[in-house]
């Protein structure tokens, strides 16, 4: 910072007042309580960053999936829509409600295999995937 | 302290904290308190909200400091993280102005002593800043914090000179308008100036 600035250096009225304001001097604790603060970062251990490089392969795989299962629904409601009769909306939707539940637990079951694959993976433990 | 002695002594704590011994952060902010401090009072004129801000900003400085290109000085590159901090502090939790016309009443027979009157007034002139819209505001509290010095306000800013000082020109113009009798030279700045235009920085 410069020295004081001489009064001869005004040119506004506004600034002797808004210059010549009075110096506060810090409260005697605040250099030890910055220093107390600043050694409780240094004793903290580094924030540990997201493995995005070990994440990667699961995120693929879950985009890989889920593209996959919007291709196959997309298809399916296309073929579906072709050959639409009365009949066959009654069969489909009887077979549809004897299997969905069984369906269901099938989905389930696998996304929360792949889900504990992917946390054992990120956890470093695991060498499936 | 010489300007180039306290550069040196800065570099030289910074690269011991760099290289893992913690305790040297304590030159800089022996150093760098006080100037703080009275920056971040002029920003909100509250005593012990400002040391909780320049602490904040010392805390931002000893994560950040890796980051310091040394490019410009210690000092600059401080002022203007601190700069960063204050600014933000104060959006979150803006400054807590007194009406300036009830700061400025006199209110026992005391204060009509001239001097006191002044004081006040000036007072007053000084919360007015902190009611400038914060565009005007800053540049303006800089200014004066860096004793008058465009070029280091504008680093602190990180806004071209030109900014700064069309800045600073409207704030003091705002500033003007609410105390007309500041135009005035040879009055003297009594409690009477306090009859501002109040609607110019409402």
């Amino acid at each position: 910072m410069k020295p004081n600035v001489k009064p001869e250096t005004y040119h506004d009225a506004i600034d002797p007042i808004l210059a010549a304001e009075e110096q506060l001097i810090p409260s005697s604790g605040f250099l030890a309580a910055t220093m107390e603060r600043v050694c409780d970062e240094a004793a903290c251990p580094e924030r540990i960053p997201f493995p995005w490089l070990r994440a990667l392969p699961g995120i693929v795989l879950a985009v890989a999936v889920l593209g996959w299962c919007g291709f196959e629904l997309a298809g399916m409601c296309l073929a579906n829509a072709q050959e639409i009769s009365i009949t066959q909306v009654h069969l489909t939707a009887a077979a549809g409600r004897a299997l969905e539940p069984a369906g269901w637990v099938a989905v389930a079951l696998v996304a929360s295999m792949l889900s504990w694959l992917f946390a054992r993976r990120l956890a470093g433990r695991s060498g499936l995937l | 302290m010489p300007a180039a002695m306290s550069a040196e002594e800065d570099l030289a704590d910074v690269n011991r904290v760099l290289a893992g011994e913690v305790q040297a952060f304590e030159g800089i902010v022996r150093r760098w308190q006080g100037p703080l401090v009275n920056m971040a009072w002029r920003y909100c004129r509250d005593r012990g909200r400002a040391e909780e801000m320049a602490q904040e900003a010392f805390l931002r400085a000893w994560r950040g400091l890796a980051g310091w290109r040394r490019e410009s000085s210690f000092s600059t590159w401080l002022f203007a993280l601190a700069a960063n901090v204050f600014r933000s502090e104060l959006q979150r939790f803006p400054a807590v102005t007194v009406p300036l016309e009830e700061a400025a009443e006199p209110a026992d027979p005391a204060t009509q002593h001239e001097g006191l009157a002044r004081k006040q007034s000036d007072e007053a002139l000084r919360r007015a800043v902190l009611a400038l819209p914060a565009r005007y505001r800053e540049p303006v509290v800089l200014y004066y914090f860096h004793e008058m010095d465009v070029a280091a306000a504008s680093l602190t800013m990180g806004l071209p000179e030109g900014t700064v000082k069309a800045r600073l020109a409207r704030g003091r113009e705002l500033l003007r308008k609410r105390f007309p009798k500041l135009n005035e030279p040879s009055t003297p700045m009594l409690s009477s100036t306090l009859h501002p235009q109040k609607e110019v920085l409402q």
